[in-house]
């Protein structure tokens, strides 16, 4: 479909005519069978580096051809995934976040992978951390792969760190007080952040950190169609208020959006920076002094907040079992190269490649590689994840909180009516 | 018998009356021909998808083809009682109010100030006019800059002036005002021209007449060239109230309807629900609520225009 060539152009003119474009255009119909088409929504540093994975597995010989298709993170991505499945012509697999399947699986636009044909390709359950596994399940049945965990965790300026006195102590940190301390006395190095976070007009980001420390006071957050959501009010209400403390314009700029957040940090106007593992590669092209942590345990128990890229099947309505087998080579090819896609920063999920020497010798990666074991992934729902409007909502009804004129309890209520008003409605999927 | 002979004379009408018709029906078919690729797209992109929009709205159609079938007005009742709905009409009538006065009002101005002969009028038409022609995507790009609250322009100007920063696109109490202003600096520049070539229609007679009369700039301003522009007016108006009460693509690429969904269209509301949200049932009733709406507000400005101009 990609070469028009004139003769191409007259044979589709000639199907329109019949009547049979619609038919006629499903991928299975005309393609080789050793033709894989491949979605991903990987743009920037990452779609170089899955760019040059897809090129390796090609180059490999293993009897078949796989096109990438890149398209715009988030909704736009997930849309076009939805209607493809939907109408029997998606692409042989895709790219898609664990926290999308809830929202994918029931619907059956994803199938299922078969186990014992994973295994003929040499991966199993033990090859990923269990956690990882688990969320890439539905009812029981595998709907994803994992490549990768990608949490939010704690950059901090070494140079800066040093100079107030504080690497250890960033290190040991386990109380809020200790946090603003610390962030306290990096602004006095500095003289004008302690810490860089942005946030604003991104829920996404909203809802990573505030996630992660909710999720750090051992609270949970459980939605099930038609029922209330179960959710814990008072561990809302605290760790909103000590977002908002730290964004007050001493601390942390009010005012910090992605780009600014990053900029500061990279130009030295704050000692920490909080961002998603893939924040990194800009990060150290900068060279500048910079390590990184997992978010530190403020609230008591281990959480972190993490969604992970996984392979699926979308769902096609001609299904050819030979480029399925092509599909799984593919897929073990490329986690068995991971390694490289964790110099983005990513976690790898395959655990050959993550226990390796060649990883546990990338710095910082490796510090943050027990993540996985203490991840926490969007609640289940079919309307939650990455890229979705769950993150907007949270986001309409706590950036006036983070903003510091909004009350937290308010704003978490806001939040709570709204996901009760979606899990009342009749479940779309 | 009365038979009717023809005469020679009536056998000639009768042949020219028929290969007339014969003409007639061969031009009408060749128009048809002539129209038919136009025809054929319409019915097939618009009235098909139309109607079959109007048939999912009565049903609890979903994305993935698992809703419920038929479902009667349901989705219209769940609608008319969904806040964010109203919520989003809201938003949309006030960015309709807020931007329709701006670029009737002040495309006028831009018209007569550049009708006033300033030099370079060139370059003034073309400074008005390019704006619109730029793509929304590059237009939301420099403007979401421009808005930066700690990078931008705007508040590096402000910064200059002693004010504090402000957070255009975050705040919801300045939120829309910025969608407001991007949209302005964007589409201005179409009603100006239409303005401008309206301004230029009027002879230059009446002014001299006028000015003999004794009647000065703003005399003349008032009695002639704002009457003369009334159709122009009525016009422009109508196209911008359509054309606000449809707003999208700015206001999702600069805010995605935030913050706090203060600046959410309804037809983002729309396209959230369908798309993101999965019910393509309800969407559709929303959208057909909106169509009403809009074809509401065509037949009451229709009628207003058609009675200030019978007065």
């Amino acid at each position: 479909m990609t070469d028009l060539s004139r003769r191409g152009l007259l044979k589709a003119a000639a199907a329109l005519a019949g009547g049979g474009l619609l038919v006629g255009c499903a991928p299975g119909a005309s393609r080789k069978t050793t033709d894989l088409s491949y979605w991903h929504l990987l743009t920037g540093g990452d779609g170089t580096v899955m760019a040059g994975l897809v090129d390796a597995v090609n180059a490999a010989n293993l009897g078949f051809h796989a096109t990438q298709t890149v398209l715009a993170w988030g909704a736009p991505y997930y849309t076009k995934l939805a209607m493809a499945s939907a109408g029997g012509r998606a692409p042989d697999v895709a790219i898609m976040h664990a926290s999308r399947i809830a929202g994918y699986a029931p619907g059956g636009l994803l199938e299922p992978w078969d186990l014992d044909l994973l295994a003929e390709v040499g991966l199993h359950e033990s090859d990923f951390p269990a956690r990882v596994w688990e969320k890439c399940q539905y009812d029981g049945k595998l709907y994803a792969i994992a490549l990768d965990t990608h949490p939010f965790v704690l950059y901090y300026n070494t140079e800066h760190a040093e100079k107030a006195g504080v690497t250890d102590a960033l290190h040991a940190m386990k109380s809020p007080d200790e946090f603003t301390e610390i962030a306290t006395k990096l602004q006095k190095v500095t003289g004008k952040h302690g810490l860089s976070y942005g946030y604003l007009g991104d829920g996404a980001q909203m809802w990573r950190l505030w996630y992660t420390l909710y999720k750090q006071t051992g609270a949970d957050m459980k939605l099930v169609p038609g029922q209330p959501a179960e959710v814990d009010k008072d561990a809302a209400v605290k760790t909103l208020t000590f977002v908002q403390s730290l964004l007050n314009d001493t601390i942390a700029s009010r005012s910090g959006d992605g780009g600014t957040a990053t900029s500061e940090f990279l130009h030295g106007q704050s000692g920490m920076f909080l961002g998603g593992v893939w924040e990194l590669p800009v990060l150290k092209d900068a060279k500048m002094p910079v390590d990184a942590l997992p978010i530190p345990t403020l609230f008591g128990t281990q959480a972190a907040y993490a969604d992970s890229h996984t392979f699926v099947l979308p769902r096609q309505s001609k299904v050819s079992p030979e480029r399925r087998k092509h599909v799984y080579t593919m897929v073990a090819e490329i986690l068995k190269r991971s390694v490289k896609w964790a110099g983005g920063g990513h976690i790898p999920a395959y655990q050959p490649v993550a226990k390796s020497a060649e990883y546990q010798a990338l710095k910082p990666q490796s510090n943050y590689a027990g993540i996985p074991a203490s991840v926490n992934y969007d609640p289940d729902v079919w309307f939650s994840g990455a890229g979705s409007d769950f993150q907007n909502y949270f986001a309409e009804n706590v950036q006036n909180v983070f903003l510091g004129s909004g009350d937290p309890a308010a704003g978490f209520d806001g939040f709570v009516a709204r996901l009760n008003k979606l899990l009342d409605r009749p479940q779309p999927v | 018998m009365s038979t009717a002979i023809d005469t020679p004379a009536a056998t000639a009408e009768k042949v020219t009356a028929q290969g007339k018709a014969r003409a007639k029906r061969g031009e009408t078919l060749t128009g048809w021909a002539f129209a038919a690729p136009f025809a054929v797209l319409f019915v097939l992109f618009l009235v098909v998808p139309a109607l079959y929009g109007l048939y999912l709205s009565f049903t609890g159609e979903t994305l993935t083809g698992a809703g419920s079938g038929l479902v009667g007005l349901a989705n219209y009742g769940d609608a008319l009682r969904d806040p964010d709905m109203w919520k989003s009409l809201g938003n949309t009538l006030w960015f309709t109010v807020l931007s329709t006065i701006p670029l009737v009002v002040l495309s006028l101005a831009l018209a007569l100030l550049v009708n006033l002969g300033l030099p370079g009028r060139w370059l003034w038409r073309l400074s008005f006019f390019l704006p619109y022609l730029l793509a929304s995507t590059v237009v939301v790009m420099f403007w979401s800059w421009m808005y930066n609250p700690t990078l931008g322009l705007i508040n590096g100007v402000l910064a200059k002036f002693g004010a504090a920063p402000v957070a255009w696109l975050q705040d919801p109490k300045v939120a829309m005002l910025s969608v407001v202003i991007t949209t302005l600096w964007w589409t201005i520049g179409f009603n100006f021209l239409l303005y401008l070539a309206a301004l230029q229609n009027i002879p230059e007679q009446q002014f001299e007449a006028a000015a003999i009369d004794g009647a000065g700039k703003w005399r003349q301003l008032f009695s002639i060239v704002i009457p003369q522009l009334t159709p122009t007016t009525a016009l422009i108006l109508t196209l911008q109230i359509l054309a606000s009460l449809k707003v999208f693509d700015q206001i999702y690429m600069l805010t995605n309807g935030g913050p706090a969904g203060k600046t959410r269209s309804i037809v983002q509301y729309i396209y959230e629900s369908g798309f993101t949200g999965y019910r393509f049932g309800y969407s559709s009733a929303i959208s057909y609520l909106f169509f009403v709406l809009i074809v509401l507000v065509a037949l009451a400005q229709y009628k207003l225009i058609n009675r200030r101009s019978a007065a």
